[in-house]
């Protein structure tokens, strides 16, 4: 049962002015549940897209069964016997169970769709795995996780003998998430190789037997027996202990001052319950928790983009209804860096002074809202200089600069507002690290001047390095806080416990 | 014994879920909107002559959203619906008339003439990547040119009698254009229900990155796309040619409305991946309708266009909401949504 | 993950020449211009009565001038990333309204076109709301909107009027339509007979839109809204706002080419603008305006739609059927939008290759 199924070594994809995958091994054996973990850039998206055809590599080598192998479409890696069940669902919202399954290669008689003969492979697979779904139904009408274990039965359908799940729980129940777990398992008992991708630790250690663990582009373990290894054997190597030192001098936070931001018993219409946090002026608060965990969307919801359906929010002491970012800023003097730079953060095809002066257009508008053009460029210069964003003109088109520096305009609008509180959202995920830490020197500076900050953030070593308390949230729920003493150890300990306590709750 | 009860149950099930479906509501409409055509006109609106002209002017509106609805079930649009019905008219009318072209040749012509078009609409969609709608507003400029240099400002009407024979024929008060229309409604419907081909169709429309990671290409679906609308265009001018008196540069120049008026009003979504081949037909009897209607009550030609208008509106604006208090419904009890796409 | 970006993105700034810098619209405004004089010569030198001044240029100015503000009505709705189906029709809408204020009410020039533009500006919210606040897509609500006042309006004048027209001029509306700045002298030196006074419409509008987009922040604000209307709003601009004050202003100055069109013929008839819709967009997305929001050129609407002018008129004179120009039109459309295509692919190459 211990047959290789597929080999990669030392594999290679170069995106422009990024190194994606920079040496990747893996081995994944029939029978077994692989987990490849990693944080959010370290390669595992870029590795799953090679893996499946969709991106060629651009160097290292691929081995099916031992013999090599080219993937040049996601088609080529199905035939193969590659299967792929991704985030995003893949399915055709109008098409029934039994065709989604059979979408591949549809049971046809000259050209004519045979939906009898569809319906009893499809209802085979279904079986398999323990589900009880009619093959008739149309797929809108199922919950996601049924939509999920579709997405597997089309992969058994295509006799996929590697299964790629990524993050296949992030929108499960408790429930729902141990159900698929057999589905895994009963996979593995009968000779594929799972590849189990998640950030919840505890998944992986319920579910897999294997494990890689990619950073930066490298894989730092590779293909190892997942029992020889503890937690925080397996977090420190996904977090890096080196770049977990950078130094910061100093800071004094005045824990007396009244917190310029008060959530107190917040419910959303998202799911969030009963959140509470504060932020005092010079203060930065860690909002730390996993992918799905509702950290956005609670920013979003206290910015006016979503219903707070219970509990107060107050700013500068002052208890805010927010109907709009607009407001936000304008009366409440908040900023918001957004994680998702391309679709929310930055104007890719417009001008970089535009970019940094969108919020102060308001303020150096003159009669008939005539904006001297100086006095905007006068602005983006200033800023330009402060942050040293590398720039080729003003009037250049964001979308030509850096990732990095990219970020540094979706900040730099909202300092061109003097925003009174801050929240950066996921602000280093991408860059590479001498961006990173002149990022976190910058964030550093604006709470020793003074300013509010709220940092959300997936990565734990960035949490330790800049914030001066940390807020734990898994589920739309807070789990706990801790003061940061910056030792990363104690630290990461206290935190995964925190997360762990609830998943122990659950299970 | 068991089986027929098994089978009614069945049956049962199939009518309830048709019940909640757009083309249920168009449906009742229409029978609802006959009945009381039907008592305004004294009982005269369902005898033999004025159904035969009722039937007679619903083939056009029904092949044209037809052929809309095609494009629209890819994500695309096609604004030359109705210049290209003109201009293929007009080439048919003048092969017949000007130049002696037998009746099924020009006809043939016709249709492959407007297939052809749609095929290179397609084409150049994909390989210029330029939005479909300018590329189709394109085409529709420069089929309206080649329109009327072909038949400039006369009526070309010495052509087939044997064609317009059958244009008009109506055995049982069943225009033979009706049929036409219905039959090719059949034939789209069995294309996009049952073949592997036009399954490909709708994948691609409904989720192209799912279509393309299964292996099919949405470019090709787009062409094709094309393409078959085109056909459908070719058929409805065939169709008119057959029975107007006679084709000018005028034909086709009040299509563009209709076409997208009936597959909206019978619930395709702009975004693609959804047909509603009965759909569509029934929202054209519904415009038909309104037409009747209007004549029934000698009332002006635009009030057509002002209800139609309104309908739409209320159609997109109604799904809308409907769509809305559904999400909202949903999201109440569903699981939260995972945080950004990572 | 971040490691599936799209390459442009990542382009260093160090890799970009200062000749990059320039704005590549900069160029297509100053190619069309180039081609719109090179054209007028070449007709101009094949047929010498293209230059008359009286008899040519100026009918085909009028009709530039009024072409112009239909499409800087469709350019106001695509800058926010949607688009105006229905610009005809609001034209005819307007217009329909300053002809029942001269016929009825009896008002002066100027109360009428009030009125007109008022009446625009009215329906133009009314779609903008309906878009705004259901978040269908402009086409589909602008298209229904296209049905539904082609059938108002006919029905309008069929009840208002006897023969399906406005007829009444108010004083100053022919001066309007035949007197060019050549009736405009300031002691001996008189304008161009060739430059009609319907012109100042268009000088207006264009100076308008050109102070709103260029140095304002409400336009600016317009632009964002069209880019990415998500981060948009979460910039602190009021999107649903901003998408109704376009659709406003691209109503306002489709009834303003309804007013001029009306003006240039002399009769207030429900056919005014039944052939506008093709021009707004051949002018808008020949002068660079983007289909997809956030880019606009108010020069270039201008150079787009004099091209056009040109070409129809130059083409008209070498004795090419008037309609059936419309086959050159449609291919010069897709021509300039392929070269467009083209000079991405090629500049996207170069930009990949450089990393």
């Amino acid at each position: 049962m211990n047959s290789v199924l597929l080999e990669c070594r030392d594999l290679v994809k170069v995106f422009p002015g990024v190194r994606a995958l920079d040496g990747v091994g893996l081995r994944l054996t029939a029978g077994s549940v692989h987990a490849l973990l990693g944080e959010n850039g370290a390669g595992k998206s870029t590795l799953i897209k090679v893996l499946t055809g969709v991106h060629a590599p651009d160097g290292g080598t691929l081995a099916w069964e031992g013999e090599p192998v080219q993937l040049r479409s996601p088609l080529e890696a199905t035939r193969t016997g590659i299967g792929v069940v991704h985030q995003e669902r893949n399915l055709i919202p109008g098409f029934s169970v039994a065709e989604n399954i059979t979408l591949q290669k549809p049971p046809s008689r000259r050209g004519l769709v045979d939906y009898a003969a569809m319906t009893e492979p499809a209802a085979g697979c279904l079986t398999e795995l323990g589900v009880d779904l009619a093959p008739d139904r149309p797929v809108r009408e199922l919950s996601v996780a049924q939509q999920q274990l579709v997405e597997i039965a089309k992969a058994l359908y295509t006799e996929s003998r590697v299964l790629l799940l990524d993050e296949p729980t992030a929108s499960l129940s408790p429930e729902e998430t141990e159900r698929l777990f057999e589905v895994i398992r009963r996979l593995a008992e009968r000779g594929a190789c799972v590849v189990f991708v998640s950030h919840k630790l505890e998944e992986v250690f319920a579910v897999c037997d294997t494990v890689t663990v990619l950073r930066d582009g490298k894989s730092v373990l590779e293909s190892s027996p997942l029992a020889d290894h503890s937690h925080d054997d397996i977090v420190s190597l996904m977090v890096g202990r080196a770049h977990a030192a950078t130094e910061l001098h100093p800071r004094p936070v005045d824990r007396s001052a009244a917190p310029a931001l008060e959530l107190d018993g917040v419910a959303t219409a998202g799911g969030h319950r009963d959140i509470s946090l504060a932020v005092r002026p010079g203060e930065i608060v860690g909002l730390y928790g996993l992918v799905g965990a509702g950290r956005s969307e609670l920013v979003k919801a206290v910015l006016g983009l979503g219903r707070i359906t219970a509990g107060e929010v107050r700013v500068h002491g002052r208890t805010a209804r927010i109907s709009s970012p607009r407001q936000a800023l304008h009366e409440f003097g908040i900023g918001y860096v957004t994680e998702n730079r391309k679709e929310e953060g930055v104007f890719l095809e417009q001008p970089i002074v535009r970019n940094i002066t969108v919020t102060v257009w308001r303020r150096l508008a003159r009669a008939f809202g005539f904006v001297p053009a100086r006095k905007e460029r006068e602005t983006a210069q200033g800023l330009v200089e402060r942050l040293g964003i590398r720039i080729a003109g003003l009037a250049q088109n964001a979308g030509e600069l850096s990732g990095g520096n990219q970020q540094k305009v979706s900040l730099a609008k909202w300092l061109a507002a003097d925003t009174r509180l801050l929240v950066i959202d996921e602000p280093t995920v991408g860059v590479d690290v001498r961006t990173k830490r002149a990022f976190h020197e910058l964030i550093w500076e604006l709470a020793h001047d003074g300013l509010p900050i709220l940092l959300i953030s997936s990565d734990l070593a960035e949490m330790v390095t800049l914030a001066d308390r940390i807020v734990v949230m898994t589920d739309h729920r807070v789990r706990g806080e801790v003061d940061n003493d910056r030792d990363y150890d104690r630290m990461s300990g206290r935190i995964i416990r925190l997360i762990h306590d609830r998943d122990a709750v659950r299970s | 014994m068991s089986t027929l009860l098994d089978q009614q149950g069945r049956a049962a099930e199939v009518l309830r879920r048709f019940s909640r479906t757009t083309a249920a509501m168009l449906l009742l409409v229409v029978v609802a909107g006959s009945v009381a055509l039907e008592v305004a006109s004294s009982g005269s609106f369902l005898e033999g002559p004025s159904v035969r002209v009722f039937l007679q002017y619903l083939a056009t509106p029904i092949l044209i959203g037809l052929a809309q609805m095609v494009a629209l079930c890819v994500g695309q649009l096609n604004l030359a619906v109705g210049a290209l019905g003109g201009f293929t008219a007009c080439l048919t009318g003048v092969l017949m008339a000007d130049h002696g072209v037998p009746a099924v040749i020009a006809v043939l012509v016709g249709l492959l003439t407007a297939t052809a078009v749609g095929l290179v609409t397609g084409i150049v969609i994909v390989a210029t990547q330029i939005n479909g709608f300018i590329v189709t507003l394109a085409t529709m400029t420069i089929l309206l040119g080649a329109q009327y240099r072909l038949v400039g400002t006369r009526t070309v009407d010495g052509y087939s009698p044997t064609l317009r024979d059958l244009g008009t024929a109506a055995p049982l008060d069943t225009p033979l254009v009706f049929v036409t229309a219905i039959v090719a409604a059949g034939l789209l419907g069995a294309f996009m229900y049952r073949t592997v081909a036009g399954r490909r169709l709708l994948a691609a429309g409904g989720n192209p990155l799912a279509a393309r990671l299964s292996g099919i290409s949405t470019d090709r679906q787009i062409v094709l796309a094309h393409t078959l609308s085109g056909l459908l265009v070719g058929v409805a001018a065939v169709t008119a040619t057959a029975s107007l008196p006679g084709v000018n540069h005028s034909v086709g120049g009040d299509w563009l409305l209709p076409s997208f008026a009936a597959p909206i009003i019978g619930g395709v979504a702009l975004t693609g991946g959804s047909i509603a081949v009965f759909g569509t037909v029934l929202a054209a009897f519904v415009t038909r309708l309104i037409d009747a209607a209007r004549a029934q009550f000698s009332l002006d030609p635009s009030w057509v266009n002002l209800l139609i208008g309104l309908v739409v509106l209320g159609t997109v604006a109604g799904g809308h909401l409907h769509q809305t208090r559904l999400a909202k419904s949903a999201s109440s009890e569903a699981s939260p949504q995972p945080e950004g796409a990572r | 993950m971040t490691t599936s970006v799209s390459p442009p993105e990542t382009v260093p700034a160090q890799e970009r020449t200062a000749g990059h810098r320039m704005p590549f619209w900069v160029n297509q405004r100053l190619g069309l211009l180039v081609l719109v004089i090179a054209l007028s010569m070449l007709f101009g030198v094949l047929r010498p009565a293209f230059l008359d001044q009286r008899l040519v240029l100026f009918p085909l100015l009028r009709d530039v001038a009024t072409l112009t503000v239909v499409a800087l009505a469709q350019m106001v709705a695509l800058s926010v990333g949607h688009m105006n189906l229905a610009v005809g029709r609001m034209a005819a809408f307007g217009a329909m309204f300053a002809g029942i204020g001269y016929d009825r009410l009896h008002l002066p020039m100027q109360a009428g076109l009030l009125l007109c533009l008022a009446a625009g500006a009215a329906i133009g919210a009314v779609t903008g709301w309906l878009i705004a606040r259901t978040g269908v897509s402009s086409f589909v609500v602008t298209l229904a909107m296209d049905f539904a006042l082609l059938g108002l309006v006919s029905l309008m004048y069929s009840g208002l009027t006897e023969d399906a027209a406005f007829t009444t001029r108010p004083a100053g509306i022919d001066a309007l339509r035949s007197y060019s700045l050549a009736d405009i002298c300031v002691g001996p030196l008189c304008g161009s007979p060739a430059v009609p006074q319907l012109a100042q419409f268009t000088v207006f509008a264009m100076l308008g839109l050109g102070f709103l987009y260029g140095c304002t922040r409400i336009g600016r604000e317009l632009l964002l809204t069209g880019a990415i209307p998500a981060a948009a709003e979460l910039s602190g601009i009021p999107t649903g706002r901003r998408v109704l004050l376009a659709h406003t202003l691209s109503g306002l100055l489709a009834a303003l080419a309804g007013f001029m069109a009306a003006a240039g013929t002399g009769t207030f008839r429900a056919s005014i603008g039944d052939d506008f819709m093709l021009p707004s967009f051949l002018g808008a997305v020949l002068g660079g305006t983007l289909l997809t929001g956030g880019v606009v050129s108010v020069l270039g609407t201008l150079l787009g739609t004099a091209l056009v002018g040109v070409i129809r008129k130059g083409l008209d004179l070498l004795g090419v059927g008037l309609e059936s120009l419309n086959i050159y039109l449609g291919c010069i459309l897709l021509l300039a939008l392929s070269a467009d295509r083209i000079r991405t692919v090629v500049s996207y190459r170069k930009v990949v290759r450089s990393t």
